[in-house]
């Protein structure tokens, strides 16, 4: 007789179901700490990647629309006007296959690219001008 | 004689004594347990919400030690994370869906797309109804936040009370989340020229960074296993 070990046991959780509970409990710890500091770290980290504080964050919204849309006219309007058009609408720049599976065109973003992005187009325009 | 010691009105007080007592025991940690949840399901206030979750864990941990009938352990994490895990799916498509034109929607969930998930940086906000433009993300959004999320954390919160209806109904929107996950991905993949063009950590990072969302998949194995007999009417 094991009734010592089952009064061990947690309410609800019966001998045969013990092991996959003691194991669940564990595999939610895990979830949990990780959607933790996965919360915490998304938005810095971001920032980081995308340029961040050497652009301010309009400057990268600006540099993001600018690789999404293939558009180096394009600005983030901040603030946005509340009942305006979506910002898209009616873009022609954007670069893609189209299809039924389209396929995007617009160029990949390394580590801090977008300051590098930003550089090359100030340069161009200097020279242009 | 010691008929005094066990006559009825003595024991009926000592039990609704230590019935009291472990009401405001469990009371006490759900305090720190629910502001807890409340600040981790904020996404980026993780980390200050933690300590006060674990507080609240150490609270209930002491609590039964000492005997006092508090809510088993795995109930207890699994009700919160299941609540976190509606709020941190909800926070991000909320924003999507209403506050697509803010500027940190455009600067991080963008961003976030253009890392993980091209389906929230190719042609976002191009819609007019505004958000991810990628095919069928909109109607998940509509189908998930509004619907199934909600059921999830009604369903969680009667979970926590430990009532039946809360152990049912959260059988039921976790299973709900097998067929939201065999859905969303299978459109991911259909449309995963959309999804993972150039984008930096295509795939393995969108799989990494939502893997932890799996709440529903432990939830199941548990809600089908433990005694009923723990939930009250």
């Amino acid at each position: 007789m094991n009734t010592a070990s089952t009064n061990q046991l947690p309410l609800g959780t019966t001998p045969p179901y013990a092991r996959l509970h003691k194991w669940l409990q564990r595999g939610l710890f895990v979830c949990l700490t990780a959607l933790v500091i996965e919360g915490t770290f998304t938005v810095p980290f971001l920032l980081l990647w995308y340029g961040w504080p050497t652009l301010s964050v309009v400057e990268v919204c600006s540099e993001l629309q600018k690789v999404r849309y293939s558009d180096d006219s394009r600005e983030c309007l901040f603030p946005y006007p509340l009942f305006g058009p979506a910002e898209g609408a009616g873009q022609k720049t954007a670069q893609d296959e189209w299809g039924v599976q389209p396929t995007p065109r617009y160029r990949k973003i390394g580590f801090r690219d977008l300051i590098k992005f930003r550089n090359e187009r100030l340069a161009r325009q200097a020279k242009a001008n | 004689m010691t008929t005094s010691a066990l006559s009825l009105p003595n024991l009926s007080n000592a039990y609704d004594d230590h019935q009291e007592k472990s009401r405001q025991a469990q009371r006490r940690a759900d305090r720190w347990l629910m502001s807890g949840t409340i600040v981790m399901g904020t996404l980026i206030l993780g980390l200050i919400g933690f300590p006060l979750f674990l507080r609240g864990l150490v609270l209930q941990v002491r609590a039964q030690r000492a005997g006092l009938a508090v809510r088993p352990m795995v109930c207890t994490l699994l009700g919160y994370l299941v609540i976190i895990d509606s709020a941190l799916n909800s926070i991000g498509w909320s924003l999507d869906m209403v506050a697509h034109h803010t500027l940190i929607n455009r600067t991080i969930l963008t961003a976030w797309g253009n890392m993980v998930d091209g389906g929230y940086f190719w042609h976002y906000n191009e819609l007019w109804i505004g958000g991810s433009g990628a095919p069928g993300e909109k109607a998940w959004e509509i189908a998930l936040i509004p619907v199934v999320f909600c059921m999830r954390l009604a369903a969680a919160i009667g979970f926590l009370q430990m009532k039946r209806w809360g152990h049912q109904w959260l059988i039921v929107t976790c299973w709900f989340g097998v067929i939201i996950w065999v859905g969303y991905v299978a459109n991911m993949t259909v449309f995963a020229d959309v999804r993972f063009t150039n984008v930096v950590f295509p795939v393995i990072g969108w799989w990494i960074y939502d893997i932890f969302y799996i709440t529903p998949f432990l939830a199941i194995p548990y809600l089908h296993t433990v005694n009923r007999e723990i939930f009250s009417d």
